[in-house]
């Protein structure tokens, strides 16, 4: 794509945005949606500037993000160290994927009293949670991964004579990455969510709890402040594992427009 | 070193090898071999002893096991029957010193690895020092004519470039022996007689043992110093054909020779018989 498309492409988004900024507010002035449970723009966004000049908005930020990325992180060493094995053993393929199929479709909210039996209403049941549940997509598509390596690949390793460690590092794990960055990348979403529900359930501080709270006071410019940045922290990461992911994928034909 | 001296002796003498039987020992040497997938027979009483410096080329109609044959002599499957040894030695895994070109040089590539990351591939695996690969992977990228092109992905490759990096790769083992599966199969004639002559080239400057399996007689002829015709169902050895002609082949001379076109006649009633 050249950079004038580019330029095209976030112009429009851009646009498409303010538009429904616009629609909001609209609706909020008609008064349609009571004041109470629908602020305008406006009141979020002055609750955004309070909270900024106060120092609290980071804070909170900070607090949810920190959690989701460690949580994550956990979840991607784990999930991509037990796929990589898993997945480059048949034999281990047949003997633990049944196992991960019966514990998979687990939501991931069903594990959050068991965790707080064990580790109480403390940041690490958070961790917990969030690892957990992201650690799936990590998994599954390291899995799948690494025993899609094309056999012709595998040859090339055998006639080279590469050892165990070289195959995996030189030729599974590359050929696995696509499939693993999308494990990442949609783990990394879960993990958002994760934290905030943790947040929500144990009051911990971060933006869930601050959401959580200012539902409880019917403070909804509070509750919009707390959304809109969480909105942004999914934004910012995304573009992150995109930058990261053009970056590992370069040597992929880019895709016919 | 000795082969080296082999080579010199060769130049010195500067007498084209002429039967498969003069040149020196066996190097890979089948016997009896036969392979069975599940109740089908591929493969049956294959007996052939190739000597060290010979070009091997294969043919046969498709399905006769010609592939199958290739992966049993490289050691990447085994044999249901029979022996296969290499330098005196029964092969039962690939040795580092025969390498492959895959069919399917596409799949055989590491495509997130540039043209010469790919070339390293061979050398790290042969654990070159960092240092001292950089000019070896110049070399090989030159000798396959891809110098303009070492930094570039095989998705950015064209098929005829790809296959000569898939070559260059497997120059960077430092072959004694190649096998070649239909190496040429999908390139033009154009890029396919040039690929001819480089490895033609490539084999005579390092005394390297070949064995090529193709569909195209011509190539055969025009490559081997014998050909092996494979009959099918199950694949045995139909005949076993001396090539006479002298080298260094050329491309316009050497098609042209009545030998040539006796051998093509012969090598097409074959065929022809299995159609
Ligand atoms: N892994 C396998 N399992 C079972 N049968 C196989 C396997 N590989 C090959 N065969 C069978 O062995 C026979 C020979 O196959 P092979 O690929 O060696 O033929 P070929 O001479 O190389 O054919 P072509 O010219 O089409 O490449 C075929 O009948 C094929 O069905
Ligand atoms: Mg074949």
């Amino acid at each position: 794509m050249t950079s004038r498309a580019n330029l095209a492409w976030l112009l429009a988004s851009l646009l498409v945005t303010i538009a429904v900024v616009f629609f909001w507010q609209w609706i909020a002035n008609t008064g349609y949606v009571s004041r109470v449970f629908l602020p305008g723009p406006d009141r979020a966004f002055a609750a955004l500037m309070r909270d900024y000049n106060s120092g609290k908005l980071f804070t909170e930020m900070g607090e949810t993000v920190l959690r989701m990325v460690v949580g994550w992180l956990v979840a991607s060493i784990v999930g991509i160290a037990l796929g990589a094995a898993i997945g480059i053993s048949p034999l281990a393929r047949t003997w633990i994927a049944p196992t991960l199929e019966l514990i998979r479709p687990l939501p991931a909210s069903a594990i959050a009293p068991v965790a707080i039996v064990f580790l109480g209403m403390t940041d690490n049941m958070i961790l917990l949670l969030v690892a957990f549940g992201s650690v799936w997509p990590m998994l599954l598509t390291t899995i799948h991964g690494f025993s899609n390596v094309h056999p012709r690949l595998d040859e090339v390793a055998r006639v080279m004579r590469l050892n165990t460690f070289e195959r995996v590092y030189k030729i599974a794990l590359p050929a696995a990455m696509p499939d693993i960055l999308g494990g990442l990348r949609l783990g990394l979403t879960i993990a958002l969510i994760l934290a905030v529900v943790g947040e929500m359930i144990t009051v911990q501080g971060g933006l869930g709890s601050r959401i959580l709270l200012a539902a409880r006071a019917f403070r909804a410019p509070d509750i919009f402040a707390g959304v809109i940045m969480l909105g942004l922290i999914g934004l910012v990461t995304n573009v992150a594992l995109t930058a990261l992911e053009r970056r590992l994928l370069r040597w992929q034909p880019a895709p016919a427009h | 070193m000795t082969a080296t001296l082999h080579r010199l002796d060769r130049k010195l003498a500067n007498t084209p090898p002429a039967s498969a039987k003069t040149k020196g020992k066996p190097l890979i040497s089948l016997k009896g071999v036969g392979l069975t997938f599940g109740s089908n027979e591929v493969l049956r009483d294959i007996d052939v002893e190739i000597g060290e410096g010979e070009f091997v080329c294969v043919i046969g109609p498709s399905g006769c096991g010609k592939t199958t044959l290739l992966r049993i002599l490289s050691g990447l499957i085994q044999a249901s029957r029979g022996t296969v040894s290499y330098r005196g030695k029964e092969q039962r895994e690939p040795a580092s010193d025969i390498a492959i070109v895959f069919q399917d040089y596409a799949n055989a590539l590491l495509p997130w690895r540039t043209a010469s990351q790919n070339v390293s591939l061979a050398l790290e695996a042969a654990g070159m020092p960092r240092a001292e690969r950089r000019d070896r992977i110049a070399e090989l990228l030159s000798k396959v004519g891809l110098s303009k092109h070492a930094d570039k992905f095989p998705s950015e490759m064209s098929g005829g470039m790809q296959q000569r990096l898939q070559i260059a790769r497997c120059l960077a083992q430092n072959p004694s022996v190649i096998l070649m599966d239909e190496p040429f199969g999908a390139l033009d004639a154009m890029t396919r007689q040039k690929l001819q002559d480089e490895i033609l080239s490539i084999v005579s400057e390092s005394n390297v043992t070949a064995f090529f399996v193709t569909h195209d007689l011509e190539e055969a002829i025009y490559l081997g110093d014998r050909v092996i015709a494979l009959e099918p169902n199950p694949g045995r050895i139909a005949e076993l054909i001396d090539v006479p002609l002298a080298r260094p082949r050329n491309q316009l001379t050497t098609r042209e020779e009545p030998e040539f076109l006796a051998l093509r006649r012969k090598l097409f009633d074959f065929v022809l018989r299995y159609e």
